[in-house]
């Protein structure tokens, strides 16, 4: 059992095929992780991604359908992740309602908003195609993986360091951070507090955008209301994997992209396995690595706490 | 720019507040306030607990809106509505508590709350200017949360001159600060004023160090200035007088103020000889260290006798706040253990300290002493319900019973037994807190900061109802800040510094000069 | 400035606080301004007038948000074709107004109510399990397997099939537990996730025929469901005014109320209470986090369980048969009935048949043409609509202790 387990393991690492899945998985939780990033950093713990994921796939899919223009078409993504996010920021950084209540229930909104404009909406869209870069995209067995994508991908590049540099290089990440840390003292400094945090949430809302435009156009090729999946709490527990560090949130990423590939790699390598284990295994394997490191870390201070003047 | 007027005092002053009032519900914070603070002169504003000093400095800074009254600075009218308006006119405000962020590194705190463009580099560089100019020595990149109290002090002090204030403020500066500290800190205001030409505002409530460090003192009594005159020209006592509103002469008053000295042999002492009584508590070797393995308390070892208060001396942020926790049953100890009664007592255990008879009035009710939302009576039984049940059900007749006879007892002002605590005021929350602690009988009662943010009559009351405590033969652990209030209270002091008791006195051979150097951190 | 005139003395006019500095109000935040000894002072305007009147404020308020969630539904109903005057009228129809309607809304009702108040006690302690559908699952999973699996039969087995699903239940959750307490693992997360395991291991199940899977002479070929219970392995249904509806429903009932007298009566209760509103003080006062929140956590899932038993074995769902996506979106439906509800057990009644209507009534949407799946968007809408009045009236009421003297924190 182990012995087939470790060979199988083997037989993805050499696969070009496995490699290709594993990064389409990593890139679109990539999208999501690194604005959770700047969210949690400022202290929300934002489980609404989920629902932005699939509002962005499912906008970017009607957007394609309609303006035949991917360009638009992933425009149509972001705006939708922000939407959602607007929702989240303003009634649990505004109104001060719970921030897990919010979430949950904009996640069941969402889909249920979903399934029935996709019903009456019908989008029709195939995959985009892919843009080789050359050289790079020959280096043998990750080559494809990571240079012979479409462009949506690419934009992956683009986002892990500029959410980076915003939180860590820019006056506007100074005060983010140090309302995740320490709200009171921020507020007593002179931050707008909660309305940072909205910030925070806006930028998940953009990234989670781009995550859904890529997983509906370039990743899959059709609008399903379970394209998401519960996938977006994945990219969110790969921010606590990660320590709140964007280095540890894309290496879980690049972690729980190749677990979640297995349903896709596995079975192509030949390997005959209950598609019902498969598809949990993800799960699985993101509830043991919280259970292993969850005590290793520390979280922002003030996570998930709201921010209410007066109140510790 | 306003026109050249002819020079009055008013003109010239660079702030001058004038008929601000701001009322809260129906609390009159401040009415009617009237203060000029002078380039090169430190102002002190005295005043009790709730005299309205703080709620002023805020409408200064810009954190509390006044209802009326308006503020001119170097003669111009100005509208300050939150506190980068103030940094704006250049008012800067050293925050006692609440404005450092801990996991942020120096340099990261300093540039907090200001505009434009981030530019470490040039933030380190004035760091270090700053720190040479005024003695401050501060590293900019260290992590803010590794720094002892005193230093982050002078974070907050650098952040606040890095904008360059022409006025400063200074809240309660001295509380995390050792005597010593405390006068190189007035060094470096009297520097920055006379060299500088800024305007400084001190707000105390202690009389010493009003006296010892301002040129002048406004003081305020119950939200309105009582009186204005110059620092030299007044004495002690007569403050004393002008800040309560009639002549002093309880001790506890005068402990209140910070009048006491260590010279004056307490009355107030418990009249109990507990070096006959056994020890009903007993610290061995305890050592906690915190989650990113600072040790915080070091092989700590004390003891308290049945009818003894033992007093714990300190600097603010050496371990006191560990030291009650361990006592609270919310820290498990790392090493060592806890005596009580001769029984060892599991730590960290839930309930454990409570049941095994020590009572505890935490720092901050709100963290570990009641439950905000939940009733009077609830709030009072929580920590032994059983005494108000009939198997596991709350004997909801009993419990009102109890309750009225305690809210009897401890004079709780609030509208019965099923009000909620937090629509009680605080220092009836705290009684709340006293009462269910004595009313279980303790057998060690630990009171953290029992006096802090009451005033005078409550203090009293506090005090008066620890002595008795001990009286009675209970062993008090009474952990405080405020020397006055141990010299006062304690049989024998012990002084805690970076996590150790580095010295041990009875209160017979208390000496002031002494204790000053222990919570330095100097054995002496 | 001149916030006032600057010149007048007059008595001070009050303005609107802006909402700055209430830690002037909080003790612990500054040595002044806490007001300590002033004598409590009750909140202004409890006058009989005044308290009638912020009861129709509050009224009012709930109405204008529930009037903009419904009229968002209808405009999207409108914007895609249909007929909202229609689709109301046929969720009115599949509700309550068709004969026996009543009945189907009050069998859909009972396992959100269960799922309800096992939410409500985890609430209570503190704790957001938001992992109820898959204990729902897990549950009826249990309960599946005892009642088809060891041929037996007969109102014995009804008891086990409903104990092994409340042990299911349990167990689902208490793993979440065991992370949350022994390995710091947010619960809000593992619930979530163990959702989707719990979905993919009843799936297994119901391919394997030594777990759930209905032999092969029971079923059609390739489909993946279990045996279906025994005629007297069922709860008995009762008929009241040509409604038709399990006993379960009683059951629930009184399971709600004894949930809310045990919250509010017990020693048990005050110390969950005391747990989810203020973990310190209650670890000082011997409440251990892992034991009680631990404990309302088992409870939390039992009681999701159990509603997966009751669904089973009441007959509303799957005909009496365990079959793939049977939970069937009743574990989060009956998650947003607790929140709703606002933590009370009682008001937990009233909005589990509310949301239990919504669902009976999409079953008639068929006729107008509108996709069923809206009344999953006004569900939606509603519990976001419902979440802003609370929230609103909290922060007035800080802005309040905060303009009103005392530390109320």
């Amino acid at each position: 059992m182990i012995g087939d387990f470790l060979s199988a393991i083997g037989d993805v690492l050499t696969s070009e095929a496995a490699y290709i899945n594993a990064f389409t998985f990593a890139a679109f939780l990539a999208f999501g992780a690194s604005g959770e990033w700047v969210a949690e950093r400022s202290g929300t713990l934002n489980i609404s991604l989920e629902g932005m994921f699939l509002a962005a796939a499912f906008a970017a899919a009607v957007g394609m359908d309609r303006f035949g223009n991917e360009l638009a078409a992933v425009g149509c993504g972001v705006v939708a992740g922000v939407l959602v996010a607007a929702v989240q920021a303003n009634m649990s950084h505004r109104l001060a309602a719970n921030q897990f209540v919010v979430g949950l229930t904009l996640n069941i909104l969402v889909l249920g908003l979903a399934s029935f404009l996709a019903s009456e909406l019908d989008p029709v869209i195939r995959q985009v195609d892919s843009q080789r870069i050359p050289l790079l995209a020959d280096i043998p067995l990750i080559g494809e993986a990571l240079f012979d994508r479409t462009w949506m991908f690419y934009l992956v590049y683009l986002v892990i360091p500029a959410c980076w540099w915003i939180v860590f290089r820019t006056r506007w990440g100074l005060e983010l951070r140090s309302t995740g840390e320490n709200p009171q003292s921020a507020d007593v400094s002179g931050i707008d507090v909660n309305k940072r945090r909205r910030e925070g949430i806006y930028v998940a809302g953009v990234t989670a955008g781009l995550g859904g435009a890529y997983l509906v156009l370039g990743a899959v090729g059709t609008f399903e209301d379970s394209i998401v999946g519960g996938r977006g709490f994945i990219a969110l527990i790969a921010v606590i994997f990660g320590g709140w560090t964007l280095r540890g949130t894309v290496a879980g990423c690049v972690l729980f992209g190749t677990v979640l590939s297995f349903r896709l790699s596995l079975p192509n390598l030949g390997y005959d396995l209950s598609t019902d284990l498969l598809t949990a295994l993800p799960f699985l394997v993101t509830i043991l690595v919280m259970a292993i490191f969850a005590k290793r870390v520390r979280p922002p201070t003030a996570l998930a706490q709201p921010f209410i003047r007066g109140l510790k | 720019m306003s026109a050249q007027e002819p020079a009055t005092a008013a003109s010239s002053a660079a702030v001058h507040l004038d008929g601000i009032s701001k009322r809260y519900g129906s609390v009159q914070a401040c009415a009617d306030v009237d203060l000029m603070l002078q380039r090169g002169r430190i102002h002190g504003i005295l005043g009790e607990n709730g005299a309205g000093k703080s709620t002023l400095m805020k409408i200064l800074i810009g954190l509390v809106l006044p209802d009326a009254g308006s503020i001119d600075i170097d003669g111009e009218r100005v509208l300050i509505r939150d506190p980068l308006d103030a940094a704006r006119h250049g008012i800067g405000m050293v925050h006692q508590h609440f404005s450092l962020v801990e996991p942020l590194r120096v340099w990261e705190n300093v540039a907090l709350g200001e505009a434009g463009a981030l530019r470490p580099a040039e933030v380190r560089e004035r760091i270090v200017e700053i720190s040479d100019r005024y003695g401050l020595d501060v590293d900019p990149d260290a992590v803010v949360g590794d720094l002892p109290v005193g230093m982050r002090q002078r974070v907050e002090i650098i952040k606040c001159l890095r904008r360059d204030p022409s006025i400063l403020v200074f809240d309660e500066p001295t509380s995390v600060l050792t005597p010593a500290e405390s006068e190189q800190l007035f060094d470096t205001l009297r520097h920055a004023v006379v060299s500088e030409g800024r305007a400084v505002a001190l707000v105390s409530h202690k009389l010493d160090e009003i006296i010892a460090a301002t040129d002048e003192v406004t003081i305020m009594r119950q939200g309105r200035v009582v009186d204005h005159v110059a620092t030299d020209q007044v004495d002690a006592s007569g403050l004393a007088a002008a800040m309560v509103g009639r002549s002093v002469s309880l001790r506890s008053e005068r402990v209140a103020l910070g009048l006491v000295d260590a010279d004056v042999r307490g009355t107030e002492v418990p009249d109990t000889e507990p070096d006959l009584a056994p020890e009903v508590l007993r610290l061995d070797g305890v050592t906690v260290r915190d989650r990113d393995g600072r040790t915080v308390l070091d092989r700590l070892d004390l003891g308290v006798r049945a009818g003894e208060i033992v007093g714990v001396a300190g600097v603010e942020g050496n371990g006191q706040r560990q030291l009650a926790d361990v006592l609270s049953s919310l820290t498990g100890v790392d090493e060592g253990r806890v005596v009580v009664d001769g029984d060892e007592i599991p730590t960290g255990k839930a309930g454990a300290m409570a049941a095994g008879g020590v009572g505890v009035i935490p720092e901050d009710r709100h963290d570990s002493g009641v439950v905000l939302e939940m009733t009077v009576a609830e709030n009072l039984w929580l920590v032994d319900p059983g005494r108000v049940s009939r198997r596991n059900v709350l004997d909801h007749r009993t419990m009102r019973r109890t309750t009225e006879e305690l809210i009897d007892e401890f004079e709780i002002s609030c509208s019965g037994p099923d009000s909620p605590l937090f629509s009680l005021s605080g220092g009836n929350q705290q009684r709340v807190v006293l009462a269910r602690e004595l009313s279980h009988e303790p057998t060690v009662l630990v009171a953290a900061q029992p006096t802090r943010g009451l005033d005078v009559g409550a203090i009293e009351y506090m005090t008066d109802r620890l002595r008795r405590t001990a009286e009675s033969g209970v062993g008090v652990l009474l952990i405080s800040s405020e020397l006055e209030e141990i010299l006062d209270l304690a049989h024998r002091i012990v002084v805690i510094s970076d996590g150790r008791i580095i010295g041990e006195m009875d209160r017979a051979d208390a000496d002031l000069a002494r204790i000053g150097s222990l919570m330095g951190g100097h054995a002496a | 400035m001149s916030v006032d005139d600057g010149t007048t003395t007059g008595p001070p006019t009050t303005r609107p606080h802006d909402g700055v500095a209430a830690e002037d109000l909080v003790p612990e935040m500054g040595t002044d301004g806490t007001l300590t000894e002033e004598p409590h002072h009750a909140p202004p305007g409890t006058s009989m007038a005044d308290r009638l009147r912020s009861v129709g404020e509050v009224v009012g308020l709930y109405a204008v948000c529930i009037a903009i969630a419904l009229g968002l539904s209808a405009l999207l109903v409108q914007a895609t074709g249909g007929s909202p005057s229609e689709v109301l009228s046929a969720l009115l129809d599949g509700s309550i107004r068709g004969p026996g309607r009543i009945g189907a809304t009050i069998g859909v009702a009972v396992p959100l109510l269960l799922v309800a108040i096992g939410t409500i006690v985890s609430n209570r302690a503190g704790l957001v399990n938001i992992g109820q559908e898959g204990q729902l699952y897990i549950g009826a999973a249990f309960g599946a397997y005892f009642g088809t699996k060891l041929g037996w039969s007969g109102p014995g087995v009804i008891v086990l099939l409903l104990v092994a699903s409340v042990i299911g239940g349990a167990l689902w959750a208490g793993i979440a537990g065991v992370l949350r307490y022994r390995r710091g693992v947010p619960e809000v997360l593992t619930t979530l996730l163990l959702v989707t395991i719990a979905a993919q291991l009843a799936g297994y199940g119901l391919k394997n025929q030594w777990l759930l899977l209905a032999p092969a002479e029971g079923r059609a070929n390739r489909q993946q469901i279990s045996q279906q219970l025994p005629d007297d392995t069922r709860l008995p249904r009762v008929t009241w005014f040509g409604n038709e509806f399990p006993i379960s429903a009683f059951i629930a009932i009184l399971l709600a109320l004894l949930v809310a007298a045990v919250l509010a009566r017990t020693v048990w209760g005050l110390r969950i209470r005391m747990l989810g509103h203020n973990p310190r003080t209650a670890q000082r006062a011997g409440v251990a986090a892992s034991r009680y929140g631990g404990g309302a956590l088992l409870i939390s899932g039992a009681f999701a369980g159990l509603a997966g038993g009751m669904m089973l074995a009441g007959g509303d769902f799957g005909n009496y048969t365990l079959v793939p996506g049977f939970p069937s979106q009743i574990g989060w439906t009956g998650l947003l009935v607790a929140l709703v509800s606002r933590q009370r057990a009682s008001a937990a009644i009233a909005i589990a048949l509310v949301f239990a209507g919504l669902r009976t009534g999409s079953g008639f949407l068929a006729a107008t043409g509108v996709e069923r799946r809206i009344t999953d968007v006004v569900q939606g809408l509603l519990v976001l609509a419902l979440l802003i009045p609370p929230a609103l009236l909290f922060l007035r009421e800080r802005r309040r202790a905060m303009n009103s003297g005392g530390d109320r924190t």
